[in-house]
């Protein structure tokens, strides 16, 4: 089995992106709707962080499986950008969205939730961390700037199941996959820093992602199906 | 001490007085909504701005308010829309 894995790297690669792509993708039409009958801002960015998600997954292994590992070679440090740059972003929304009640004011009216001063921060840190992980050829700032903020956002996400009173399930699983993707980029980081990109660990984090997207695919559609 | 009202409850609250009555007079939509009129002024400019409610002068210059098919729409989602909140802490 580990075998077949390894020797059929390149489609497993396309098929894990493909999926998890699709998921964002359904997710980000589903919470869309919603946003735009009630313009809540907190399922705006929660629709943010699942674009920017689709599209850095789109950018970093559909792009690599359909040019060929080859051919992008010159450009690798570009795509590697784009997808951290992404990556970060979707993060940074995904807290946000959580957070955004304490930082803005229903006063300040609607703005774009892409172009304002807050979210412009996030760019700048995003684009920070993604060129200094790319002059460096290391993947740190990344995993570093995702563990702080899946350290928050499970910290928060503990908060919101604890004030549900057991109203709704789903506030427990959503903090099991805040939980989950805070263990994956733990996980991430240990492989690079100690295991030289072990195959192994990279398969367990892949069957991780797919469950944690999964989970978030399967809370939006529980709310949504109606 | 009873909960202070959410955003999305006071909306609701307004558009469902509204769907009640078919049209309303402002005067009745205040006390309906239980709002100071400060507050009521802000919610009602937000629900014409979002096209959920319209506000309708006859000939004698009697205004009343109606609410709109996506006002509609809006409410017939609303506990949609809360759930998602609720379960994703947003």
């Amino acid at each position: 089995m580990y075998e077949w894995i390894i020797q059929n790297k390149d489609l497993i690669k396309l098929f894990y992106a493909s999926l998890i792509a699709i998921i964002c993708i359904v997710i980000t039409v589903r919470a869309d709707k919603l946003f735009r009958l009630s313009l809540h801002q907190g399922i705006r960015y929660f629709r943010n962080a699942f674009i920017f998600y689709a599209l850095a997954f789109i950018v970093r292994y559909l792009v690599e499986a359909i040019a060929g590992h080859g051919r992008i070679t010159l450009y690798y440090p570009y795509i590697n950008f784009c997808f951290e740059f992404l990556l970060i972003m979707a993060g940074f929304f995904l807290l946000y969205s959580l957070l955004w009640k304490k930082a803005e004011h229903s006063s300040e009216g609607y703005v774009s939730s892409l172009f304002n001063s807050r979210i412009f921060i996030f760019y700048s840190m995003s684009v920070i961390f993604a060129i200094v992980d790319v002059l460096w050829q290391t993947h740190l700032f990344l995993f570093l700037s995702q563990i702080l903020i899946f350290m928050f956002a499970a910290f928060i996400s503990y908060e919101n199941y604890k004030k549900n009173d057991a109203k709704h399930k789903f506030p427990k699983f959503y903090f099991f996959a805040m939980l989950l993707s805070l263990f994956v980029w733990i996980l991430n980081t240990t492989a690079e820093l100690w295991f030289n990109w072990s195959q192994a660990i990279l398969i367990g984090v892949y069957i991780l992602n797919i469950i944690i997207f999964l989970l978030f695919l399967w809370g939006v559609i529980k709310v949504t199906k109606r | 001490m009873a909960k202070k009202r959410e955003r999305l409850g006071v909306i609701k609250d307004i558009l469902r007085a509204i769907m009640k009555n078919r049209q309303i007079k402002p005067t009745r939509l205040l006390y309906a909504s239980n709002l100071s009129p400060q507050m009521f002024k802000e919610y009602i400019n937000e629900l014409i701005s979002k096209q959920f409610i319209k506000l309708d002068i006859d000939k004698k210059e009697k205004k009343t308010f109606s609410l709109t098919p996506k006002g509609q729409e809006f409410l017939q989602e609303y506990k949609m829309i809360e759930d998602f909140i609720e379960n994703f802490g947003l």
